[in-house]
């Protein structure tokens, strides 16, 4: 929350270098969360097993998670691709994150194998809970990066 | 503590994008959020369809004591092997690679108007699902899909069988 918030203030112009990072951090967070969204949005159900796997949720709000969090992912992800509302979408995505590591946290303590269901349920590829904490940590980075440089940025509210 | 405005504004926008998300999903999904909370079965929305032009429906673990209660019969999708470790009570084993056809001796023993409940290894497996879809091409009537498997059923400290079929 701290590097959203961060010094808009300042106003001051950034190189051309800061803003290209800016616009890489922001393209790729977006368009992670897009695909990651799209695809699961897609197959709701294998997604709501997905999310089962993680024994943290009574049944029925598995499906409710499954239903929702795709899209609530697609809606942040081109925001960011669109660079309109930059920072609340970064933010929506940084808390959603943080979600998901502890969840993915608490499967590791519980010793549970299972696949992170990040981006393809129900597919042929498997992210362990640790590969997939490293995975989001560097997500927290773009995140942290994203909200920190559009803040810096002058111009319009975004 | 009190926020400046601009954050309370960054809040206030996140949190329009998170319910502009939840909403869209739910619109998407409605139905399928809807008989999950009402207890009903939850249908597959976008699987692939088979042959039969039905599927194979999931069934809940209250669902399916319930079920097994009434005389519905299980079956157990998984290798042999895990099946001797420990089963359902009183579910016959049927490998799903040894469905295809449907064995003569579970046509005898299980008639086609039974109810039958299907389980694997939980939501990862898709050996009960697969089972499901065979026995309904294979002419049986109402079949269910207990998604939560054999590690739902002994997480709930119910019992389990052992030994050979």
């Amino acid at each position: 929350m701290d590097g959203c918030r961060a010094a808009g203030r300042k106003g001051g112009a950034l190189s051309r270098g800061t803003v290209l990072v800016y616009h890489l951090c922001r393209l790729l967070l977006g368009g992670l969360f897009l695909y990651a969204g799209a695809v699961k949005a897609e197959d709701v159900v294998a997604f709501a097993g997905n999310v089962a796997n993680y024994k943290i949720l009574p049944y029925s709000w598995n499906y409710l998670v499954a239903a929702t969090l795709p899209y609530v992912e697609v809606v942040a992800g081109l925001l960011l691709l669109f660079n309109r509302k930059v920072r609340p979408a970064a933010l929506v995505l940084g808390v959603l994150t943080a979600v998901f590591m502890l969840a993915l946290a608490s499967v590791t303590l519980r010793g549970l194998e299972i696949d992170c269901g990040c981006f393809n349920p129900g597919g042929e590829g498997h992210t362990g809970p640790g590969a997939a904490l490293l995975r989001d940590s560097g997500i927290m980075i773009l995140v942290f990066l994203t909200c920190r440089l559009r803040g810096r940025m002058s111009g319009p509210r975004r | 503590m009190s926020l400046s405005a601009e954050t309370r504004r960054i809040l206030l926008e996140a949190a329009v994008i998170f319910i502009l998300g939840v909403v869209l999903g739910l619109s998407f999904n409605y139905r399928l959020v809807m008989n999950a909370f009402s207890g009903k079965e939850a249908s597959p929305v976008t699987a692939e369809r088979p042959e039969t032009g039905r599927f194979p429906q999931p069934a809940e673990l209250e669902e399916v004591r319930r079920l097994m209660d009434e005389g519905a019969t299980v079956v157990d999708a998984r290798a042999r092997e895990l099946y001797e470790e420990g089963h359902l009570p009183s579910a016959i084993s049927l490998p799903v690679g040894e469905a295809d056809p449907l064995p003569g001796s579970f046509r005898e023993r299980v008639p086609a108007d039974s109810p039958v409940v299907v389980y694997c290894s939980g939501y990862g497996c898709s050996d009960s699902f697969d089972l499901g879809v065979l026995l309904l091409a294979g002419g049986y009537r109402d079949v269910r899909i207990f998604e939560g498997g054999f590690p739902e059923w002994t997480d709930a400290g119910l019992p389990v069988e052992k030994g050979e079929p």
